[in-house]
Formats: structure tokens, C-alpha cells, sequence
């Protein structure tokens, strides 16, 4: 009799299993979706508030603060700051990645290890380390009338640190890809090293250019502490102004701000995935 | 302008070597206008370099390279006149069809309605007309090195390149496109070095062939020749299914390697020694008429395989292993004793 009954605890148990597994990884993928969307769903929700604190509950539902946000010199000369400074920062690092990423694979570079750690390294140093570098480095620094310390373009330097080597490490992935014997053909058939560089290797790249210079774009545009460090109040980011009017009053100005650099960056990754998804469907053809 | 000697390409002496390894050891090697040249050989014995080298892909240490008689072996690919066909095809992925095919001549800075004329011929000539539109994902391997071939034909090289081009493709495709090259040389008559380990498609296609071998060229002759009459004991074993007989000679008496006495008759006795003697699988009659053969042995019969369209008798005498072909079954089991037999011509004996 007892044979029986252990026989069955057994199949109940082997049945309960796989179960018990689906439902604790669905479980935790919901907390995991949940733990994300919360903070930028609340802060969507708060962009709407009439009131003139961040405070719960929201009684009285307005766009009053998006209004006020586009209609202010101050936030509007951040955002546009701000992109500007992206816009900037993905053209150096861009151009300085791919180029350095297509030395790596294709000549002969004496201490290549430590050149490729060289350039890598910014990555993985703190931005206050890298924003005080930089600010020490060019403070005084002039040329002619023109002061380097609290202009857009050093920002854009110091964000390039952190891009640069991103764009290289993806860009170098990319042109591993690429078959040579395609860039032979193009010399083979009269195409000179430069042309050919542009109209044979960069179409054949464009998947990793277009999301390096994406992902460049966004690092600088979420980037704050190399910024506060590096901007005046002419030259300051949308999210060094934020953090400097969080400490005098926190209006729902602010998550209307949050809620357009969320939304800026959505929109780069959204091409992101679209243009991979393109270009997978090509490979497939 | 050096006086035209109608010689489209000339290898003088080039050397070519990676570290320690010669890759390519003084190569010499002309080709007449119009004329086809194959490289075949091995892998790993310098054929491809050798082409890569003419293509401008690869530095010459030494030695040079005329082009029209003239020099060209230090210039850049761009500036060459020659036209790679690539093991992969390598077309353009990004560009369509015509192109890929409009590519050299734009590079060249045809005038455009000339393009258009020309690309529609060559497309024409490889049978391609009406994909015109279609990306290089969209064609099959075939249809891929057709593009391949028409992108540098219709730039009309001084020389063509075949980078082993149908490598790549299933035996019935690569026995089609074969014919199809070999058909568009003799209506247009362009010059070529064609690289490949395939002696079939050497003999085939080619005014002449080079057999290479470790970086060297060891015969360069007609296809006939290099197989009726190999310079040396790597070229007959190289071209052509082959068995090879180690064989030692002592006071007359012929013996395997371990000093076994064998049963061979060989119709043009052997002088004392070691000797490899080579024959053509196909070539050896095995049964009946064997017996009344210039050249006889007598082996014990080991196992038998089925090929299709013959039966492939693998045979033992001491510790010789041979093996020979026959349309038909024979009346011996395994184990039994069986007589072969060969014609003189169809054997190669080297010390």
C-alpha cells in the first residue's frame, strides 16, 4: 500500500515540477518588466500632473508642463544643447572609430594588445575622473578670444572618450565580417583605395554604422557628470539643468524633461532594432 | 612601349616566400595572346599566390612581371590590367547585377551609353539577361560566378584570372560552367591563367598546363603531354588515378620493399635496385587476356568495391597494394590468385 502511495507522490511531483519552473520564470520576467517600466511609467504619469510639486496623489491631469518646458529659453537652450553636443559627439566618435577600427583589421600594427587596451580604456573609467581630467587639461586653455573651458565642442571631446571606443569595439566586430576578397575585387577592377573604402566597404558596414553612431548619440545625450563639470550656463545639458533645478524646486518641469530623454532615446534604439531587423531579412534573401 | 612579342603576360624568375616557407620558388611562365594557362597543382603549392602575385594582391620579392611587355610588377591592382574571377565570386553585395558588371568600366571612366551597351552584350554572353535588377542574394552559386565572369570579361583585361572559380559548385554545375568558359575563349579569344586542383577541368580548358608543386612549376606543356609524357615522377602521379609499385631488384630477382619474392614479369627487365613502378588503375586488365600482357603479376585478390561504372579490384602481393578497375565481375573469389596484366605505355618505372 505504501509502494502505492510513493509511486504517486512521485508522478505528483514529476508533474509539478516543469510547472513550478514556468510559472517562477514568468514571474520573475514580469517583476523584471515591471522593475524597469515603473520609475519611467511614473514619471510619464507625473509629466501630466497640473500641480505645481512631484507629488502623489496627481488630483488634477494638465500638459501644462510640457508647455511651459517648450516655452522656456532656459530648457529649451539645454535640449538644443544637448543635441547639438550628441550630434557632435557622434561625428568625431564615428569618424575617429571606424577609421582606427579599419586600421585595426587590415595592417599591421606593432603592440596591437596594448594600443587596442589603450583605446578601450575610457570605457571603463569613471566620468568623474575623465570630466576632471579634461577640465584641469583645458581650463585655462584660449584660443585667441576663444575659451575652450565651458564650450560645447570640449564637451563633445569628452563625450567622444567614452563613444570613441564603443564605435571602435563595435565597428572592428563589423569589419571582421566583411569578406576581402570583395574590397580585391573592387582594386582588381581599377576602384582606388579611398573610393572603394566608400562605395564597396561602407555600404557593406552600414548595419554597424548606423547603430554605432546611434549608440554614441545616446551615451552623450544620457551623459551628466563630464558635463557638469564642462558646461557653463550657456553651454549646459538638459540633464545638468535638470540636476541643478531638482535642488531648488522639483516641479513636474523635470519629468517632462525626463520623459523627452527617455523618449529621444527610445527612438534611437527603435531604429536600432529596425534597421538589424532590415538587414537580417537582406542576409536571408 | 617594348616590341610587341604577342605575349600578353611574363613571369620572370618571381619569388615570393612568408617567414621560412617559399610559397613561390622562381616561377616562370608566359602566356601568349589568347592562350589559356592552367596552374594546377596541389593546395599549398603556390598556384593561388602565384595569381595573387600577377594580380598585384601579393608582393614579388623578386623576379618581374610584364604585362604587354611591359613591367608591372610594381604597381598597385588598380593600375593593372588584369581581372580577377574569385573562388567565392566576390561581387559586390550591395550592387545589383549590372552594377556589379558597370563597376571596372565606371572605374575606367567609360562614357555611360558606352556602359550600358556593354554590360547588356556581356550579360547577353553569359546568358544572363533579365537579372539585370537582382541582388547578388538572389542568384544561385552558378549564377553568381556567371556575374563573377561577365564583371571581368567585359572590362576586356590583357589578362583574365581564374581564382579556382567553380570550386565552390556541385560536380554537374561545375561540369556546365566548364563548357561555358571553354566555349566563351573560343569565341572571344582572351587570354588566361585559370588556378585549380581539379585535372580535369586542367585538361579540358587549357592550351597549357602547369603542374606546380612545392612553389615550382615542374612541367609546363600541352595537356597531352603533361599526361602521355610527365617530366617527372610527381607529374604522372599527380595527373591521372595512378598505383605505385616499390619494387627492389637484387641479382635479378624482384622483390617487395621486405625482400619478398614477386610475381612480376615486366616486358623490359629491371637492373638492380629500388624502383617505383607506376600503373594506370584503369589501364590493367585483370582476368582472361591479362596473361598475354608485356607486363604480368601474379596477386592475390583482397577486397572489391562497387564504383558504378566499374568494379575496383584491390589486389596483394607481398606488401604490394595495387587496385584495378574492370567493367565486369570476375570468376575469383577473395584470397583466390588473379593475373593482371598491362601494356607498356600505360607504366612509368622511376629510381
Amino acid at each position: 500500500m505504501s509502494e502505492i502511495n510513493l509511486a504517486r507522490q512521485a508522478t505528483l511531483q514529476q508533474r509539478l515540477e516543469p510547472r513550478v519552473l514556468r510559472v517562477l520564470s514568468w514571474a520573475f520576467t514580469g517583476f523584471l518588466v515591471l522593475y524597469i517600466l515603473i520609475p519611467v511609467l511614473i514619471t510619464l504619469v507625473m509629466s501630466f500632473n497640473n500641480a505645481a510639486m512631484i507629488r502623489f496623489p496627481i488630483t488634477d491631469w494638465s500638459v501644462r508642463w510640457y508647455a511651459d518646458f517648450f516655452g522656456s529659453t532656459q530648457w529649451m537652450d539645454a535640449l538644443i544643447n544637448s543635441i547639438v553636443i550628441a550630434l557632435g559627439t557622434t561625428a568625431i566618435s564615428t569618424t575617429a572609430g571606424i577609421l582606427a577600427a579599419w586600421a585595426f583589421e587590415r595592417y599591421q600594427i606593432p603592440f596591437r594588445t596594448f594600443w587596442y587596451m589603450l583605446i578601450m580604456m575610457p570605457l571603463f573609467m569613471p566620468g568623474v575622473v575623465l570630466g576632471l581630467g579634461v577640465a584641469i587639461a583645458f581650463g585655462g586653455v584660449q584660443l585667441g578670444s576663444y575659451s575652450f573651458y565651458g564650450s560645447r565642442e570640449l564637451v563633445m571631446i569628452a563625450h567622444s572618450l567614452w563613444a570613441m571606443p564603443l564605435v571602435f569595439m563595435l565597428m572592428e566586430a563589423t569589419f571582421r565580417t566583411v569578406d576581402y576578397r570583395v574590397v580585391e575585387a573592387s582594386y582588381d577592377l581599377g576602384g582606388r583605395p579611398i573610393g572603394s573604402f566608400f562605395e564597396i566597404v561602407v555600404p557593406m558596414v552600414s548595419t554597424g554604422i548606423i547603430s554605432s553612431a546611434l549608440f554614441a548619440f545616446v551615451i552623450s545625450l544620457n551623459e551628466f557628470v563630464m558635463a557638469l563639470f564642462l558646461t557653463d550656463r550657456d553651454t549646459q545639458t538638459l540633464p545638468v539643468l535638470m540636476w541643478l533645478s531638482l535642488r531648488s524646486a522639483g516641479t513636474p518641469r523635470l519629468a517632462v524633461a525626463s520623459v523627452i530623454l527617455a523618449l529621444t532615446v527610445f527612438v534611437c534604439m527603435s531604429v536600432i532594432m529596425l534597421w538589424y531587423a532590415r538587414q537580417l531579412r537582406k542576409v536571408a534573401r | 612601349m617594348a616590341m610587341d612579342s604577342g605575349l600578353a603576360l611574363e613571369v620572370d624568375r618571381v619569388r615570393r616566400c612568408y617567414g621560412a616557407v617559399v610559397a613561390v620558388d622562381n616561377v616562370s611562365l608566359t602566356v601568349r595572346r589568347g592562350e589559356f594557362v592552367t596552374l594546377l597543382g596541389p593546395s599549398g603549392s603556390g598556384k593561388t599566390t602565384t595569381l595573387r602575385l600577377i594580380g598585384g594582391f601579393e608582393e614579388i620579392q623578386s623576379g618581374s612581371i610584364r604585362i604587354n611587355g611591359e613591367r608591372i610588377d610594381q604597381q598597385p591592382p588598380y593600375n593593372r590590367d588584369t581581372a580577377t574571377i574569385f573562388q567565392s565570386g566576390a561581387l559586390f553585395p550591395h550592387k545589383t547585377v549590372a552594377e556589379n558588371v558597370a563597376y571596372g568600366l565606371r572605374m575606367r571612366k567609360v562614357p555611360k551609353h558606352e556602359i550600358d551597351e556593354r554590360v547588356a552584350k556581356v550579360l547577353e554572353t553569359v546568358r544572363l539577361r533579365g537579372f539585370e535588377d537582382r541582388y547578388p542574394g538572389q542568384l544561385s552559386g552558378g549564377q553568381k560566378q556567371r556575374v563573377a565572369l561577365a564583371r571581368s570579361l567585359v572590362v576586356r583585361p590583357a589578362v583574365l584570372l581564374f581564382d579556382e572559380p567553380l570550386s565552390a559548385l556541385d560536380l554537374s554545375l561545375r561540369l556546365q560552367l566548364r563548357a561555358e568558359i571553354k566555349r566563351l575563349h573560343d569565341e572571344l579569344g582572351f587570354s588566361a591563367i585559370y588556378v585549380t586542383h581539379d585535372q580535369s577541368e586542367a585538361m579540358a580548358m587549357s592550351s597549357r598546363v602547369a603542374v606546380m608543386n612545392r612553389g615550382r612549376i615542374e612541367q609546363i606543356d600541352k595537356p597531352e603531354r603533361v599526361f602521355h609524357d610527365p617530366a617527372n615522377e610527381f607529374v604522372y602521379n599527380f595527373i591521372g588515378e595512378s598505383c605505385c609499385m616499390p619494387l627492389r631488384v637484387t641479382s635479378g630477382i624482384t622483390a617487395d620493399k621486405q625482400g619478398r619474392a614477386v610475381d612480376i614479369r615486366l616486358g623490359k627487365g629491371l637492373a638492380d635496385g629500388d624502383w617505383r613502378v607506376y600503373v594506370r588503375p584503369n589501364r590493367v586488365k585483370i582476368g582472361g587476356s591479362a596473361a598475354n600482357s608485356p607486363n604480368t603479376l601474379k596477386a592475390e585478390l583482397h577486397f572489391v568495391e562497387f564504383l558504378g561504372d566499374v568494379f575496383r579490384y584491390h589486389l596483394r602481393a607481398g606488401a604490394l597494394e595495387i587496385f584495378a578497375d574492370h567493367p565486369g565481375r570476375i570468376a575469383k573469389g577473395l584470397g583466390d590468385e588473379v593475373e593482371i596484366g598491362w601494356g607498356s605505355e600505360d607504366m612509368k618505372v622511376f629510381q
